[in-house]
């Protein structure tokens, strides 16, 4: 009894006080153009160290010649999503493929935004 | 405080009793001078460094034995016997043990306050123990009757019972978010505390420290952590100031601490030389040829790595140590 009565009671004070981050909670990817980054991003991971050492291979004048073909067809029958040259910035929030600033991860007009809000810490408008 | 010094006495002549065995072959040989005796110049020589509350302290505990002293004589006069006179040394029920008399008279010439009265009084506490000890020996036990009379049930006002309850159920807030305390000091004024009154020596004092140890290794349970999660977002106030605010940031990890150290979350734990000198490696391959020449060029590059570990650079040349044993035909036919 006293149990429930405290935890009402810590409820109730909860909610008074707010929350100090407002903002969206986002539960899904954007559209399907993302998920598909996101599958290209795991994939390269994984395969990110094979790549690096087979194309150490490769890229090589000491190694027979031989040996550097058979490298060759090896990172071939790698799945196609293992390259890195794949994967795509995209804006974080948006999507959207280009006009991405690499630091915020965010295209321009995301970025402005949040800039004009004065939600990003440490960016203002510049004026000289 | 004289409580305490009697126990230890009680304690040095309970040690005495049982070196006594082997002090009498002492004394026979030495003559001059025994360890009991030695105990006692020791006990007679200790000097009690008294300081002001020390002083009050005494002064409380020999009123309260000159209390119980007085309450002995007049139980002992209704019983029937000889109430004696101030110097009580013998000729109550059984005979103090000499060596015990010895002590507390040490004992009492070492403590500042009046002598003979501090003798008498240690005396007659000793002759109390001895006393309760011979009750329980024949079996008569506390008699629970005396200890319930005197506790009596406590009445408590509606008026009481309702503050109690409304405190429980409302943690109003001020404008500030701090939390009003509910008015408590009726409530308080009107109820005896627990610690006031005399202990009546029915619960024994178990060992709890090794119970606390298994406990806190075997239950944190998954409700027990909500709570604790519930209670801490709960009593964590907004901050009042800047400092406070930075306080909260860093135990967050959103601000790092000063000074910076360079090397927070990297637990590299090998030393340089595992990291640059790579050859004990490079074991499994032939000693001559293009393969050599690759992987000693690997090996180069991998030491002025720092941004891989050594389990991953040897994770590396183990990798091409399996490639190039995979392909030792094809290595052959050239």
């Amino acid at each position: 009894m006293a149990a429930a009565a405290l935890s009402w009671a810590l409820r109730a004070a909860r909610q008074v006080l707010p929350s100090p981050c407002p903002g969206q909670v986002r539960s899904y990817y954007v559209n399907w153009r993302m998920v598909r980054d996101v599958k290209r991003r795991k994939v390269a991971y994984e395969h990110a160290d094979e790549r690096l050492r087979i194309n150490a291979i490769r890229k090589n004048s000491i190694l027979p010649k031989e040996l550097q073909e058979a490298a060759d067809k090896e990172i071939a029958a790698l799945p196609r999503d293992s390259c890195p040259v794949r994967i795509r910035n995209r804006c974080v929030l948006t999507s959207r493929p280009r006009g991405v600033k690499r630091r915020w991860r965010l295209s321009r007009i995301v970025f402005r935004h949040f800039a004009d809000h004065a939600q990003m810490s440490g960016v203002q408008r510049a004026m000289w | 405080s004289t409580s305490g010094v009697l126990s230890t006495n009680k304690d040095k002549s309970a040690a005495s009793k049982d070196s006594t065995p082997e002090g009498a072959p002492k004394r026979q040989e030495d003559g001059a001078e025994t360890p009991k005796q030695q105990l006692l110049d020791i006990i007679g020589t200790m000097k009690v460094e008294v300081s002001y509350r020390k002083k009050l302290q005494q002064l409380k505990a020999s009123e309260k034995k000159k209390k119980q002293a007085m309450n002995k004589l007049e139980g002992q006069e209704s019983e029937g016997s000889v109430p004696q006179g101030v110097t009580e040394d013998t000729q109550r029920g059984k005979p103090l043990n000499p060596e015990l008399v010895k002590a507390a008279s040490a004992v009492a010439s070492s403590l500042p306050r009046n002598k003979k009265q501090t003798e008498s009084e240690l005396l007659a506490q000793l002759r109390r123990h001895e006393e309760t000890t011979d009750k329980q020996k024949k079996g008569e036990t506390i008699n629970i009757c005396n200890v319930i009379s005197e506790m009596a049930v406590k009445r408590q006002s509606r008026a009481q019972r309702g503050a109690r309850i409304s405190g429980r159920m409302s943690l109003q807030l001020d404008e500030d978010g701090q939390r009003i305390r509910p008015e408590r000091s009726s409530a308080q004024s009107d109820s005896r505390s627990l610690k006031v009154g005399k202990r009546l020596n029915i619960f024994t004092k178990a060992s709890t420290e090794p119970e606390h140890a298994l406990k806190t290794v075997s239950s944190p349970t998954i409700w027990d952590l909500e709570f604790a999660k519930e209670v801490a977002a709960v009593t964590a106030q907004p901050p009042r100031n800047g400092f406070e605010e930075m306080i909260q940031w860093t135990k967050e990890g959103i601000l790092w601490e000063f000074p910076i150290d360079n090397e927070v979350g990297m637990e590299d734990d090998a030393e340089f030389h595992e990291h640059i000198f790579l050859e004990k490696h490079l074991e499994g391959f032939p000693k001559e040829g293009p393969i050599r020449h690759f992987m000693e060029l690997v090996i180069c590059g991998l030491s002025k790595n720092p941004y891989l570990s050594v389990k991953q650079k040897v994770e590396h040349i183990e990798w091409f140590q399996k490639y190039f044993e995979e392909k030792k035909e094809l290595l052959e036919e050239i």
